[in-house]
């Protein structure tokens, strides 16, 4: 957990601007007495959404867009490691019968 | 090696410009982005490389330098970081998750939860997409008997909390713990798959006197001084009511009387039996005149019946 001034010294983002994209709920640190508190994965998406902004030029008005497809693809990253827990934690016979048929599905699709 | 070249890594000739570097590097920075490329493993180093070779090449200082041979190629590494997808992909990610506000902890709705409700409604298994069908979980009960209606059998009506009634029938000769499987009272099917069962886990509370051993009942009666000395004709309960037990002349305490085929009569099974253990009570506080009689009473034959106790 980090402080605003810490994060500010850390990436090179406006203080107005970090104030904004908390204010979209891009960036959902903690309320703390007056100050923002950050944890690992804010100071990593802050830094992210800095590198799409000035780095990969990607304009202010697209950058919802951008975030919205990320949540998704980590969401579907995130349930699919789930469901690779549940199918693993299957007796043997059924993770063969689950592995064969995305072995067909894989090969109708080429 | 050409893979240390930051113009091999940019994909720029030596003479590229300023621009021409910085849309190289915006290209490639587009492409390898590790957090834009969650499943690409090499990503992240390329994406190093690329920003390293940007830091050296867009700077004209280092570039010259560079040039001129005087620093090599990792002079402009940036220091550790730790990219987002390090922790967009562990529990920590659901803070971000879409739809998800970070003050709703119970919200998980997920791929699953749509995809399990899809098949519950019957949708699946048309259009060709491929319908998801699965059984039923199933259901654990807990229920507490008395004695004789596991001895007897029973029928049974559990209440579940949406109203609904579970009726269970405890065939005769129930054992403790035992455990009733109701075919299709469980959790219904997915997509046209079939109910999982009502696991019943049935206890049976003991009996104040009647015990079990198997299909077999065994009692201890109290019966009286005269009753044991000359015999005669007793009331005795049984797990079907009560019955007449005759009980021969001089029967010690502690003797085993049979009734046969008064045990558990559990289907398929020949009855069982029940045992009475006869116990003389001589009831408090004695009876004074028995007391009496006893006292001036001399036995025609004296015995002692721990003689074999104490001898050896």
């Amino acid at each position: 957990m980090i402080r605003r001034t810490a994060l500010l010294e850390m990436v090179p983002v406006e203080s107005a601007e970090l104030e904004s994209w908390i204010g979209s709920g891009w960036i959902r640190p903690q309320r703390s007495d007056g100050d923002w508190l950050f944890d690992e994965i804010d100071v990593a998406r802050v830094q992210l959404i800095c590198e799409i902004r000035r780095d990969l030029a990607i304009d202010e008005s697209a950058l919802p867009l951008v975030l919205s497809l990320i949540d998704q693809v980590y969401g579907l990253r995130r349930d699919l490691a789930a469901l690779c827990r549940a199918v693993a934690a299957q007796p043997e016979a059924t993770r063969t019968a689950i592995a064969a048929m995305m072995a067909q599905a894989e090969s109708e699709r080429s | 090696m050409a893979a240390d070249d930051p113009y091999a890594i940019l994909g720029v000739k030596r003479t590229a410009t300023e621009a021409e570097i910085r849309r190289a590097y915006r290209k490639l920075a587009k492409e390898f982005h590790p957090d834009l490329n969650p499943g690409k493993k090499e990503a992240e180093a390329r994406f190093k490389a690329i920003n390293a070779a940007y830091g050296l090449l867009s700077d004209p200082e280092k570039r010259a330098r560079f040039d001129r041979g005087e620093i090599d190629a990792s002079g402009a590494e940036r220091p550790e970081r730790s990219f987002y997808r390090r922790h967009a992909e562990g529990p920590q990610g659901r803070k971000y998750h879409p739809g998800g506000s970070p003050f709703e902890e119970a919200d998980l709705g997920s791929i699953f939860a749509d995809f399990f409700a899809q098949a519950r409604q019957g949708g699946a298994g048309t259009q060709g997409r491929a319908g998801f069908r699965m059984r039923g979980a199933d259901r654990s009960f807990a229920l507490e008997i008395d004695f004789l209606e596991a001895a007897r059998g029973a029928k049974k009506r559990i209440s579940l909390a949406a109203g609904e009634m579970l009726d269970v029938t405890i065939p005769a000769g129930f054992k403790d713990g035992q455990v009733l499987r109701l075919n299709g009272k469980g959790e219904p099917g997915l997509g046209g798959g079939p109910a999982g069962d009502a696991l019943v886990a049935v206890h049976v509370r003991p009996h104040p006197f009647f015990r079990r051993e198997g299909d077999d009942i065994h009692v201890e009666v109290p019966v009286t001084l005269a009753e044991a000395v000359l015999g005669g004709k007793i009331t005795v309960p049984t797990i079907g009511g009560p019955v007449a037990l005759t009980i021969p002349k001089a029967s010690d305490s502690g003797t085993v009387l049979r009734l046969r085929g008064r045990g558990i009569a559990a289907p398929g099974r020949a009855a069982g039996d029940q045992y009475v253990t006869l116990k003389l009570v001589i009831g408090a506080p004695a009876d004074p005149e028995l007391a009496a009689f006893l006292r001036d009473w001399a036995p025609r034959h004296p015995q002692d019946p721990r003689r074999k106790m104490v001898e050896s």
